[in-house]
Parts: structure tokens; C-alpha cells; sequence
């Protein structure tokens, strides 16, 4: 086992290298750079440039080298110092811009994650356990609506319904009060109620999903033999449900985790851009759309890192839960 | 009520099952698996249970467990002497509670068809067994591993304390069948239910498997309700055979009575189909015209009508034969073997 993981780490490094250079390829392709879209939003705003001014701008930000030099160059700021470049729309480090918003992306992404899983377990054994009654249906239909329904205009929907309801508007995270006060612990609670939304919003999706797999899995198991030796033996529903089905049905939504730490790291770009939610995702788009390079390309990297990660801990997670994996990998 | 009951069961018998019938709903209906079937098992004594795929023979036992699936519905009377309870019909008993969890596994349990996926992989077998133990015999994690050791040991698994620790995916068939068979002894129940156990196996394993039971059977005095298609089987297992054909049972008799004497045209049938060693068989084995019927919106009349080469048109097409004994506790449903119905059974058929 150790020595299997120790494999997949060494495989983790050119993996990661390989990804870098290939994000870096792909966003430096569109034509142009980050002074052409620079120079186009202010000329269009009125101010005139000379080309003079272009090429001192191009120069100063490195952007005349060829784009592998340019590549290399970074490469070698982030190994070398830890430095993954300088952000051309925040005008600081890259490293910087990310931190700014790191830990709430992350507190949020965490708690959607922990109500995603607590309500569709759940629910999941519940609907396999209780299969064609009323109560499956009702949370099939939902989850069906769940899986269907773009998360942006759920977003909206809910907004709006909430705006109907209170009327108050809750956009983003943070009221205006919070802005210009600072956080203190009176707003706690308010900040909590303004996590709501996106939790739910964000969550259903993700929710839906996962209560259709651990249905579909229990159902699967609970048709299997040794459920009926199980039973045979004399074991209670409860048993059987939680020892042997479940166990067996967890596989296919453990291996469903490993895209979750790339989640809590980036958030979600739309429904966060709907709901002016202070988090990764729209940093991303908005660097992209600007060519703003480096910024974009550590988001990306960061991003692959994480998927990477997510990948060797959930076959971990599986070798521990299921056997036959965990033998297969000793051979 | 009560006393009806216990009178149903004498001191020898284990088990009587009376009228017992599967429904089971599908799509198109309700379709009627298991039709009026009786039989009883002594005391230490093994009954082979005998017909083809889809006869009702495995429903019928596990409906004795109570383990069938929601859509079958059993009536009937399955009456079982069970310890700390007395004669009680198994029906009776809410499938998921505490009272039929606690024959199940302990006075009567199961070993099933196919070993290969008998076992849940995620558990080693060991884990598994003693599940058994500890639910029936006692908590105590050390005597109960004990006591699971011995059984393991008992079965004819050599090297026992490795073998514990091991996942079913080491085990080959045959030795998932002695786990299998371990799990099911070690609360030395009164009745075995051994549904095809040796079906997935091959021939070698089969007869190592056939021999351990026998073995056990007069170690543990258990007695067994052995569930086969495989006549050459029962004959070397069973004391007695009941052969089941489209959810009834239509013969019964004792083991080499029966295949002395088979009486009723399926029973021929069947044993014509069995290939004998030895003897200078240029032809073809003996098959049965047709196929079974499916047991939705039968016919009037024997279920066999169609395939039977003695019918009596105007008889069989249109009552039901019952078992009728003829003598030596052979018994037989069948126009052909025991004569028309009587005025009585006229009677009851048109009802």
C-alpha cells in the first residue's frame, strides 16, 4: 500500500508539469495579450495610446518574449521563489489576488460539500429502502428537478422568491453595513443567513446527483445473494441496510469525491457571478476574458493540482473500504 | 387454534408445510408460483426436493425462512416446533421481526447456490461466520471466534486461523461452499435448507461437498430439505424425494422407492433423462415434449396435461389431480396412475 502511494506521488510530478505546459499553450493562443485587451477597454473609454506607449507596456511586462520563454520563465519563479507571477488586472502577485478570497471560497465550498453528502446519504437509503413508495418518488421527482435545473436560474428563482418573501435583497456574502464597518461578531448571524442561498442553490445540484447514485447502488446490492445469506443468518434490516449494503454501494460516490477538493478551491463560477458571491470562480473567468496570463494560469494549475490530489486520495479512500481493490494493488 | 397447531406436529417432525402457496404479482397479473404444496421432514432425516427451473422449488424454501421477496405472497401453513416458542406457522411471523430472527440462522438456515457471491466481498469470511455466533450463540468476541474456528475446522478447511482473516475474492467455490456451510452450522440448527449447493460447482468439488454433508449430518443430527434438478444427486443424499412440477408437488416416496417405482409420467420422465454409466446407450437421452407453462392464468386441470403422454382427455384437462397414497408412503398425483376422480372430487371442482 505505502509503496503505492509513493508510486503514484512520483507520477503526480510530471503529471503536473505536463498540465502546466499545456494550460500555459492553450491561454496564451487567442491573439493578442494582455495590453492589446488593455489598450482596446481604455481606447474605447477615450484614452489614446501611441504605439510607444504600447511597446513600453508590452516590454515591461515581459509579454515580447516568445511565449515557452515566457512559460519558463514563470516555471522558474514558482520553483525556484515560490513566486507564481503578477497579476496585470490587480497590478500585485499573483499569489496574493488567490489569498484574498482562499479561505471563504473555501468555507463555503466546504459546508455545501458537508450539506451535500449529510442530505443525500440519507435520503439515497431512504428512497432505496422505501423504493416506488410515496416518499421516493417525491425525492426522485425533486432530485430529477435538482439534476435538470441550470444552477444560475435557481439562483435567480431564489432571489427572487426570498425578495417577494423578506422584501430584502440578499446579494453576495456581505451586506454594505458589513463593507464599511468591517466583520465583527454582530454580523455573524446575518452572514449565516446570507450563506443560505448559495448553499442551497449551489448544493442542490450536487445533492440531486448523489441521492439518484446511492439509490441506484443500494437497490443493486440489496438485490444481491449475500444480502439474502445475510438475512438467511439470521441479521436485522438495519444490518443489512447498513453493514452490507451501504458498504458496497459507497464505491461509485467515493470516487464521486475526487473532484471535491478542486470544488472547495474554486467554488462555483456562474451561480457565484449571479449571486455577486466573493469567491475563486469568477476571478478565473474574469482573468481569462482579459488574458490577464498568469493569474489564470496559476488559478488553472492550482486547479489541476487539486483534481490530481483529489484522484490518489479517493483511491486511497476505496483501497481502504473496499477489499478486493486493496488486494489487486498488492499484485 | 392453538391446540390445532401443536397437534400438527409430532414428536419426529421437524417441520410440516400444508397448502402453501406463492403468489407473486407481475405486470400482466398474479402469477401463482407455488400451488398447494405438502410435505413434513423428520427428524435427521434429508428430503430432496426435485424439478425443473421455475417449479417453485426454491420459493417454497424460502418461504420458510421468510425470506422471499416483497412481491411474493405465501399462505399456508408452515408449522416448525421452534425453541422458546413451541409450534408456531412460520407465516405467521412478521418477516422483519424479532421472532423469525430468531429461527432464522439458528434452528433453520440456508446454504445457496452459488458460493461465488454468497458472501459479501467487503468482509473477510471469518467476519461473516461469526456474524452467525454472535447474534445467536454469544457476545463474547473470544468464544464466539472459537467456537467459529472449530465449525471452519469441522467443514474441512485446512489452516482455519489464516483462513478467518481471508476476503472471499481468496476463496475458491468449493471452499466458499465448506464457508458457506460452516456459517450455516455453527448454531447447530434443527433444519438445513440446502438450495442447489452443489449446481455451481464442479463435479469433483461436488462430491467432496456431498460427502462433507453427510458427514455433518450425522455429526450435527440436523435434518436437510435438499433442493435439487440433479436426480443423480438425490439419489446418493436423500431418505426422501418429493418432485415438484409447476408449484405442487405430484410424487413422493422414499428415496430407492422412488426410483424403483416412479409412477407418475414426470417422474418417468425425469429419470429417463438421467445418462447411467455403463450401460450401451446408443441413443439419444430420453427429453419431456414442451416446455413448463408459465403459472399465470393456467388451464383447468394437472399442469403436466400438456407434456404428458398418458393423459386422459376430458379427465386431465379438467381436474386437478391431488397426491393420493398409494401405499409404502409412496404418493402420487395423477389421474392416469391412481384412476379418475370420484364423485367427490367432481364435487370440489366445481366450486
Amino acid at each position: 500500500m505505502l509503496r503505492y502511494i509513493g508510486k503514484r506521488l512520483l507520477l503526480f510530478i510530471p503529471t503536473i508539469l505536463i498540465i502546466s505546459f499545456v494550460i500555459f499553450f492553450v491561454i496564451q493562443l487567442p491573439p493578442g495579450d494582455y495590453v492589446t485587451s488593455y489598450v482596446a477597454s481604455l481606447s474605447a473609454q477615450g484614452e489614446v495610446f501611441t504605439p510607444e506607449d504600447i511597446a513600453y507596456l508590452r516590454d515591461s511586462f515581459g509579454l515580447d518574449d516568445p511565449w515557452y520563454v515566457q512559460y519558463f520563465n514563470w516555471i522558474k519563479g514558482i520553483i525556484t521563489e515560490g513566486d507564481f507571477g503578477y497579476s496585470f488586472n490587480y497590478g500585485r502577485s499573483v499569489w496574493s489576488v488567490i489569498m484574498d478570497r482562499l479561505y471563504l471560497t473555501m468555507g463555503v465550498s466546504f459546508v455545501i460539500l458537508i450539506f451535500q453528502y449529510a442530505v443525500s446519504l440519507p435520503v439515497g437509503i431512504y428512497c432505496a429502502n422505501h423504493q416506488y413508495s410515496a416518499g421516493d418518488y417525491i425525492w426522485s421527482f425533486i432530485g430529477f428537478l435538482g439534476t435538470a435545473t441550470p444552477n444560475f436560474l435557481l439562483a435567480i428563482l431564489v432571489m427572487f422568491w426570498v425578495y417577494k418573501a423578506t422584501g430584502q435583497v440578499y446579494l453576495g456574502l456581505f451586506s454594505t453595513e458589513m463593507l464599511q464597518n468591517g466583520m465583527s461578531w454582530k454580523y455573524v448571524p446575518e452572514f449565516l443567513g446570507r450563506c443560505l442561498i448559495p448553499l442551497f442553490v449551489i448544493g442542490t445540484s450536487g445533492t440531486c446527483s448523489i441521492i439518484r447514485t446511492v439509490r441506484a447502488q443500494m437497490l443493486d446490492e440489496q438485490a444481491k445473494q449475500y444480502t439474502l445469506t445475510a438475512r438467511a443468518k439470521g441479521c436485522s434490516e438495519a444490518t443489512i441496510t447498513y453493514k452490507y449494503a451501504l458498504r458496497s454501494a459507497l464505491n461509485p460516490v467515493v470516487s464521486g469525491m475526487a473532484g471535491s477538493l478542486n470544488t472547495i478551491f474554486s467554488g462555483s463560477t456562474v451561480s457565484a457571478i449571479v449571486m455577486n458571491l466573493q469567491i475563486q470562480g469568477p476571478v478565473l473567468l474574469a482573468a481569462l476574458r482579459s488574458q490577464d496570463m498568469y493569474l489564470a494560469g496559476t488559478i488553472v494549475m492550482i486547479q489541476a493540482v487539486l483534481v490530481v490530489t483529489g484522484m490518489l486520495l479517493s483511491d486511497i479512500a476505496l483501497a481502504w473500504l473496499d477489499p478486493r481493490i486493496r488486494f489487486s494493488e498488492r499484485g | 387454534m392453538e391446540q390445532d397447531v401443536k397437534q400438527n406436529v409430532t414428536d419426529d417432525t421437524i417441520i410440516k408445510v400444508r397448502d402453501l402457496r406463492i403468489n407473486i404479482k407481475v405486470d400482466e397479473g398474479t402469477l401463482t408460483a407455488v400451488r398447494g404444496v405438502d410435505f413434513e421432514i423428520k427428524k435427521g432425516e434429508t428430503l430432496g426436493l426435485v424439478g425443473e427451473s421455475g417449479c417453485g422449488k426454491s420459493l417454497t424454501s424460502k418461504a420458510i425462512l421468510g425470506i422471499n421477496d416483497k412481491k411474493c405472497k405465501a399462505s399456508g401453513e408452515i408449522i416448525f416446533d421452534a425453541d422458546g416458542m413451541g409450534p408456531v406457522n412460520l407465516l405467521d411471523l412478521n418477516p422483519r421481526g424479532k421472532e423469525i430472527r430468531s429461527v432464522r440462522g439458528k434452528q433453520i438456515s440456508m446454504i445457496f447456490q452459488e458460493p461465488m457471491v454468497a458472501f459479501s466481498p467487503m468482509y473477510t469470511i471469518g467476519d461473516q461466520i461469526n456474524e452467525a455466533t454472535r447474534l445467536h450463540i454469544t457476545k463474547d468476541k473470544k468464544e464466539s471466534k472459537k467456537i467459529s474456528l472449530e465449525v471452519m475446522k469441522k467443514v474441512g478447511i485446512a489452516n482455519a486461523e489464516k483462513r478467518y482473516n481471508q476476503y472471499p475474492h481468496e476463496f475458491s467455490g468449493g471452499m466458499l461452499q465448506r464457508a458457506l456451510i460452516a456459517m450455516a452450522l455453527v448454531c447447530n440448527p434443527k433444519l438445513l435448507i440446502a438450495d442447489e449447493p452443489t449446481t455451481a460447482l464442479d463435479v469433483t468439488i461436488q462430491a467432496q461437498i456431498l460427502e462433507i454433508m453427510k458427514e455433518l449430518q450425522k455429526d450435527f443430527g440436523m435434518s436437510i430439505l435438499f433442493i435439487t434438478h440433479d436426480l443423480g444427486v438425490v439419489a446418493g443424499m436423500c431418505d426422501r424425494v418429493a418432485v415438484m412440477y409447476l408449484g405442487r408437488v405430484v410424487e413422493t416416496a422414499p428415496a430407492a422407492e422412488l426410483y424403483a417405482h416412479p409412477m407418475h409420467p414426470y417422474t418417468q420422465g425425469l429419470l429417463g433423462s438421467v445418462h447411467k454409466i455403463g450401460t450401451k446407450n446408443q441413443d439419444r437421452l430420453f427429453s419431456i415434449e414442451g416446455t413448463v407453462p408459465l403459472a399465470l392464468n393456467l388451464p383447468a386441470g394437472c399442469g403436466f396435461y400438456e407434456r404428458c403422454s398418458k393423459r386422459i382427455e376430458g379427465v386431465c384437462n379438467a381436474y386437478d389431480p391431488e397426491l393420493v397414497d398409494v401405499g409404502g408412503e409412496h404418493k402420487i398425483a395423477c389421474f392416469a396412475c391412481t384412476g379418475c376422480p370420484n364423485a367427490k372430487k367432481e364435487g370440489k371442482a366445481d366450486e
